[in-house]
């Protein structure tokens, strides 16, 4: 059995203790990062439940259950942040980038605990998948918001779209993962490939729609 | 193995045009390419995640509705698009013939509700029958009209038929004969990937009108 809530006040407590240090630009930092970790531990009980609730076994709990709780606790801080202090839009990417950041880093230090240590190349790798999944995820939803939220006729198709977005590609990846094997292999790199796609078609456009000042 | 191929070809046919209509949206920056985007997109997600499963595992999946939440994203965004092209007159137009699509729907909806699970289907049934309300409307308000407004007809028939496909298919999978041709289940399924095919050319023309 792990403790995972016991996992987690051993991590948040000397992060919290360096807030009062640091200074309120990097604060914010910090919260986030709490703030995905704690989206991770809450996932974990909710998974838990609907798992005993629908009897699911080890697969179907993971590739069906585990991507809709985790998407949607990892909405729900950023949904606070962007309703109670609407920030600027650079802020909600960074806030996404650092509360999915939060969110892997819990999620790998479990499995680490439960799994062991041992092989490092496929920690590593897992460690890098896993961090991009998330990442990737947070991106669609919070670059996503970024820009619907700016159009009234898109506010909620386009909130329940990324979301559903973010879920599917999550559920993908699990199941990639829940298979084993090569398709293992696949799952670590579809995230890293798609953040290389992203940031190539994000660059592509904004060339083309933001010249250069002469 | 018919199925995987059935899915393979709507999961490619729907990668095509969500490819298709991003760069028409990167070329033209037209809110409605955006959301025909958008609608291919979530669909393709959705397909993506049932044929993987299928692949991967050799049964669909059961337990929770992760493909069906990106189809319902999928219908939102098409909502939004017919609803985002229609004209404030169209809005107010209304004709008896709209009471087909409760005709239709609603006894289908009823075998849904004796197999599957009520509360999603209420949501998926009540949001395809909007879609069909709002594309029927659409095409009644179009064919009274002259000129180049006569075109988005095309396009609302184009939603309509998929609809339409949408419904024979699930009411089809109620009635699984077997695993193979002889299935109506499968030519409903590959209609509807020709359908979807041709919602980005009659979108296209729709809004060139």
């Amino acid at each position: 059995m792990t403790y995972i809530e016991n996992i987690f006040v051993c991590i948040a407590a000397p992060l919290l203790l360096s807030t009062i240090y640091i200074g309120k630009k990097y604060r914010s930092f910090i919260i986030f990062t709490l703030a995905g970790m704690g989206a991770c531990l809450l996932s974990a009980y909710i998974n838990t439940f609907f798992a005993s609730l629908y009897k699911a076994d080890f697969i179907n709990a993971t590739t069906q259950i585990a991507p809709v709780v985790e998407e949607v606790m990892k909405l729900l801080p950023l949904l606070f942040y962007l309703l109670v202090f609407e920030p600027r839009s650079e802020k909600i990417r960074m806030a996404v980038v650092i509360l999915a950041t939060g969110f892997a880093t819990f999620e790998n230090i479990v499995y680490l605990i439960e799994n062991g240590a041992a092989q490092l190349s496929f920690i590593l790798i897992r460690g890098l998948g896993t961090g991009a999944m998330h990442i990737v995820c947070g991106g669609i939803v919070g670059i996503g918001l970024v820009y619907v939220w700016q159009h009234s006729w898109l506010k909620i198709a386009g909130t329940f779209g990324l979301l559903c977005s973010a879920i599917t590609f999550h559920a993908c990846y699990n199941l990639l993962i829940a298979h084993g094997g090569f398709t293992q292999y696949i799952a670590f790199a579809l995230p890293l490939l798609t953040i290389i796609i992203g940031v190539v078609v994000s660059r592509l456009y904004k060339s083309k729609y933001q010249p250069l000042p002469s | 193995m018919i199925e995987l191929i059935d899915n393979i070809s709507q999961l490619l046919a729907v990668l095509l045009a969500f490819i298709a209509s991003g760069s028409l949206f990167y070329k033209s920056r037209l809110q409605s390419y955006l959301l025909i985007s958008c609608f291919y997109g979530t669909f393709m997600l959705g397909s993506l995640y049932w044929t993987l499963h299928y692949f991967l595992f050799d049964y669909t999946p059961q337990l929770f509705y992760v493909s069906e939440l990106a189809w319902i994203a999928s219908y939102t965004f098409l909502l939004t698009l017919e609803y985002s092209l229609s004209t404030v007159e169209e809005r107010k137009f209304f004709h008896p013939g709209l009471w087909l699509v409760p005709i239709f729907c609603i006894p289908q909806l009823i075998i849904y509700f004796s197999i599957g699970d009520i509360l999603f289907n209420i949501l998926l049934g009540s949001l395809t029958m909007s879609v069909a309300w709002f594309s029927l409307r659409g095409l009644f308000y179009a064919r009274r009209q002259t000129g180049k407004s006569r075109d988005r007809q095309i396009f609302h028939i184009a939603v309509l038929v998929i609809i339409v496909l949408e419904y024979s298919l699930w009411t089809s999978s109620c009635f699984w004969v077997s695993n193979d041709l002889t299935n109506p289940y499968f030519w409903i399924d590959f209609m509807l990937t020709a359908s979807m095919l041709a919602l980005l050319p009659a979108m296209k023309k729709a809004v060139t009108s």
